[in-house]
């Protein structure tokens, strides 16, 4: 059994601590995938974080395990939170070197280039906005995780959050809403 | 800004189909409330709207790319000398591991020192990190062993990594130290006793260490004499790092050496059953690596071997004795380690052997149950060996005992002998051998007499302590359960985990902190301030998040002498707090005016640091962004200036804040219309006054009407706001209106809804 799966199982047998230790391993291993695969694919092609958290998932708890929904749900909720970290740093990151700070130190490696800037800026708008709604709605911004930074279907989310598809639909649209009015208030103020 | 309306009118608003039935129904259900039709129509409006930053598809090309290195160094580089972290001035980085880098630092106050600061790389989850440090602050505060390196602090950079504040050791790590200073063998030995004492010494705190290694222990000169400071204590377990193998192995480049000291349950990947026995197992590596110069299980070995081989390794295989590894040493290797330790080569192995190899491979056995029980008892064996008497990791024969008593006996022995062998006479012989016997079997039973009665103290302290750390161990995972569950709004089952935490160790202040915010939180006052005062009634350092609102709800439910105590821990903590913790819980109680003014200035102090772009601590966030991230910071303190001024008897300038802080973005605003409400009365406005009074009045109406909609104890505002607004609410009325209000009947609806969440 892998580390991953005995982690779920403990949180299963209402270990609640032991969540605390899948975060770091799902992190590490997405960073892993992550640089494995952009390295290794042709330019171009375009490389989906729900891809990878899929991927990632059936290598740290394997196909064969069948475990429960519920068991995953708690894989995919850790998977999403990192997803969004990977990308929210590698966006600082990005940030940062566009400031100019570090010229000399860093190579600007060719993808930086592809990326426009206010792609960053939106994104990490888009991210201090999402810690804001956590603060009085934290369901609603575990389902943005899941939808937005793992690419979970609002089925797969649904199972995820032990809600009906329709909740799951009904909240997303609150949060969208949420969302664009919280980023569009900034623009302006 | 009441989001829980909003948000039951957005969701009423999306049933309905006709554009025009469903701007009737938002007029209606807003009743008048401007702000919140602003606001509700916003959303519907966003709803409608396409080219949401959600809808778009994530950029893949965000995912990381570069190598490992490229990544750290990026953000090391955010930490230039200088930086400002905290009240922390960065000097010079001294360190980098696998988990971040390590600064000299200039602490500004409350003293000036230099001290260590190590920034946890970001990826670790900084909140779990500050909550896992906070639960242990308090057992890490009670070391005090001069060869344990304090930890101070924790607390979060402005980019939300977790950093750690320590005594800054200038030293050197333990191996390095005993070769370059060619510390003989006694020498070694009394060295790795002072560490064994610091870390029995951390035991009987029940903080472990788990990751105990030569980079962990530096050692200096101290009046010409060694000092081992054994650093990081407590930090191993706060970065969540459980150290598992997994964790380690997907490090690996940046940590190699490390698995060279794991135990063998640390290995096993059980992610939580490590106890003060795995701290003794490293210990015998130290000792190992200390005498022979490497691991037991050589570094090479373990760097080529794959995942499962790696943990295979340290769980089955036997390294060779400490004696054993010596006499197989090449010649030149075996010189090295002979110089180092002022040896000649050939006495290298004779000069450990057996006894030596004993203590070792007990404190290395793979079975925790065999190892030496305490770090104590370790150091105890070591100084027998130096003082030459029989060693306890050694099954005793009677052979052994009496070799041992005739090295410690040697000048007399050989004078007897040699009388004897003059005498030639088998009789003198007899005589001294049945003396002997004799007395060596006195000395026989008095030492098991004395053996037995301090294995017994042995297994007493052992068995305490485990009490302890379970207890700990158990507390901290029921606290975990509580947070998990009020996160999730399982109300009962927060409670239940948070109750049956108070039984496990009712003399931890963070069990009543939490539970009674818990309670604080569903709007059941009573309780909350019972459980506020137990905690205040065993004391915690004051620098508690946790502490916020305590004051408050003290005060409103009566608890005087609870609440005088943690102000008079207030008035002397000296803490430059964004969320203003203490001003708030200070101001709701009696205040005389220098030092509401003093909270004024500090208040102010605060606002005009968040505002100035040439303030060190903004240096890496651009304006704009820096106030994102600080508005809510922002608000609380424009309305606790506001307050603070109210009270210092400055009302003009009261008044304004106290507007401010209605306009900014946070979600207590609107608390601070019945303060308004009184400073208007103090200059004689009373049109004014009153004209805010019903605004204020207004306000706790909604409030208590949507927590009984909702069948909720309180309204969703923060429970901090809540109980701030009701005490000043109250105040309000008698100021401004002469007399105390009616009690509402909605309000002890609330209460009785409040009570219920729990009860059911």
């Amino acid at each position: 059994m892998s580390e991953v799966t005995q982690i779920l199982n403990q949180i299963q047998q209402g270990d609640a601590a032991a969540a605390a230790d899948l975060l770091p391993l799902v992190y590490t291993e997405l960073r892993r995938l992550a640089r494995h695969k952009m390295k290794s694919e042709a330019a171009g092609q375009a490389l989906q974080p729900t891809a990878l958290v899929h991927e990632a998932y059936v290598r740290l708890v394997g196909s064969e395990d069948l475990p429960k929904w519920d068991n995953r749900g708690h894989f995919f909720a850790a998977a999403a939170e990192a997803m969004r970290r990977i990308l929210i740093e590698n966006a600082r990151r990005r940030q940062s070197l566009k400031r100019g700070g570090d010229r000399k130190r860093f190579e600007v490696a060719e993808d930086d280039a592809i990326i426009d800037a206010g792609d960053v800026d939106e994104l990490l708008d888009l991210d201090s906005a999402l810690t804001k709604l956590a603060l009085c709605e934290p369901e609603m911004s575990k389902l943005v995780e899941l939808r937005y930074f793992a690419g979970l279907s609002v089925e797969e989310s649904a199972e995820v959050l032990g809600v009906s598809p329709r909740t799951v639909k009904r909240n997303w649209a609150f949060a969208r809403a949420w969302l664009g009015r919280e980023l569009n208030s900034d623009v302006e103020g | 800004m009441a989001v829980a309306s909003e948000k039951s009118i957005f969701f009423q608003a999306l049933d309905i189909a006709s554009p025009r039935e469903r701007a009737a129904y938002v007029q209606q259900a807003c009743a008048g409330n401007e702000d919140l039709l602003t606001a509700v129509s916003a959303l519907l409006l966003e709803n409608e709207r396409d080219g949401n930053p959600v809808d778009r598809p994530l950029a893949a090309a965000f995912l990381p790319t570069g190598v490992q290195i490229f990544d750290d160094e990026a953000s090391a580089s955010q930490f230039p000398p200088g930086t400002m972290v905290g009240p922390y001035q960065l000097m010079e980085r001294i360190g980098e591991g696998g988990f971040g880098w390590v600064f000299v630092a200039q602490q500004q106050s409350p003293i000036q020192r230099r001290v260590a600061l190590k920034i946890i790389k970001p990826g670790m989850e900084s909140r779990e990190v500050i909550a896992r440090f906070e639960a242990e602050r308090q057992a890490i505060a009670l070391m005090d062993h001069p060869n344990i390196a304090r930890v101070f602090d924790a607390s979060v950079t402005q980019s939300a990594q977790p950093y750690f504040v320590m005594e800054l050791v200038r030293g050197v790590p333990l191996t390095e130290f005993c070769d370059s200073h060619q510390l003989d063998m006694s020498e070694r030995l009394e060295l790795f006793m002072t560490i064994c004492h610091a870390v029995q010494h951390a035991h009987q705190k029940g903080i472990i260490h788990r990751d105990l290694k030569p980079s962990n222990i530096l050692v200096t000169l101290q009046d010409g004499k060694p000092l081992a400071k054994v650093i990081d204590f407590g930090v191993a377990k706060a970065i969540g790092q459980s150290l598992t193998i997994k964790t380690i192995y997907t490090r690996f480049t940046s940590m190699v050496g490390t698995p060279a000291y794991m135990s063998p349950e640390q290995a096993a990947m059980s992610t939580d059953d490590v106890d003060t026995r795995s701290d003794i197992y490293s210990l015998g590596v130290l000792l190992y690596e200390v005498l022979t110069g490497s691991t037991p299980l050589a570094p090479d070995r373990l760097q080529g071997a794959g995942f499962d081989e790696l943990r295979r390794i340290i769980r089955e295989e036997e390294p060779p004795r400490p004696s054993a590894r010596l006499s197989t040493l090449d010649n030149d290797l075996a010189r090295t380690v002979a110089v180092n330790r002022r040896l000649v080569p050939e006495t290298l192995s004779t000069a450990m052997k057996r006894d030596l190899d004993w203590i070792v491979m007990k404190a290395l056995d793979k079975d925790r149950n065999r190892r030496y029980s305490t770090a104590g008892a370790m150091a105890e064996d070591v100084s027998r060996f130096l003082s030459d008497q029989p060693i306890n990791a050694r099954p005793p024969s009677t052979r052994y005992r009496f070799a041992k008593f005739i090295r410690r006996n040697k000048v007399a022995i050989s004078t007897v002998s040699l009388v004897a062998l003059a005498l030639i006479l088998g009789t003198a012989m007899s005589v001294w051998q049945a003396r002997e016997a004799i007395k060596e079997r006195d000395e026989k039973v008095i030492a098991l007499r004395e053996a037995r009665a301090a294995e017994h103290a042995a297994n007493e302290a052992r068995t305490e302590l485990e009490k302890f750390n379970d207890r700990l161990n158990s507390t901290t995972v029921l606290l975990a359960a509580g947070r998990a569950n009020a996160d999730a709004q399982r109300w009962a089952d927060a409670y239940a985990a948070y109750t049956e935490a108070t039984q496990v160790l009712p003399k931890y202040f963070l069990v009543w902190l939490e539970r009674g915010g818990l309670n604080a939180k569903l709007g059941r006052w009573g309780v909350a301030a019972t459980d506020f005062s137990k905690a205040v009634e065993i004391g915690f350092p004051i620098e508690q998040a946790e502490l916020s609102g305590v004051a408050q709800v003290l005060r409103y439910a009566g608890e005087l002498d609870a609440y005088d105590t943690l102000c008079d821990k207030f008035r002397r903590s000296d803490v430059n707090d964004p969320m203003a913790v203490a001003a708030r819980g200070r101001l709701v109680g009696e205040l005389s005016s220098p030092e509401a003014a003093t909270l004024a200035d500090r208040a102010e102090r605060m606002l005009s640091g968040m505002d100035d772009e040439s303030n060190p601590t903004a240096i890496h966030q651009p304006k704009a962004k820096f106030h994102r991230y600080a508005k809510m910071f922002y608000g609380v303190n424009l309305y606790v200036a506001g307050w603070a001024h109210l009270k210092a008897g400055n009302y003009e300038r009261a008044i304004q804040r106290l507007e401010e802080s209605n306009r900014a973005v946070w979600f207590g605003r609107g608390i601070a219309d019945p303060l308004i409400a009184i400073a208007h009365h103090k200059m004689g406005n009373a049109e004014d006054a009153v004209r805010c009074f019903d605004q204020s009045q207004s306000m706790l109406f909604r409030l208590l009407d949507e927590s009984i909609e909702q069948s909720k104890g309180s309204p969703s505002i923060p429970w901090v706001d809540w109980v701030e607004f009701l005490i000043n609410h109250r105040e309000a009325s008698i100021v401004v209106k002469g007399h105390t209000p009616a009690v509402d009947p909605r309000l002890r609806q609330v209460q009785k809804l409040a009570e219920a969440t729990i009860a059911d």
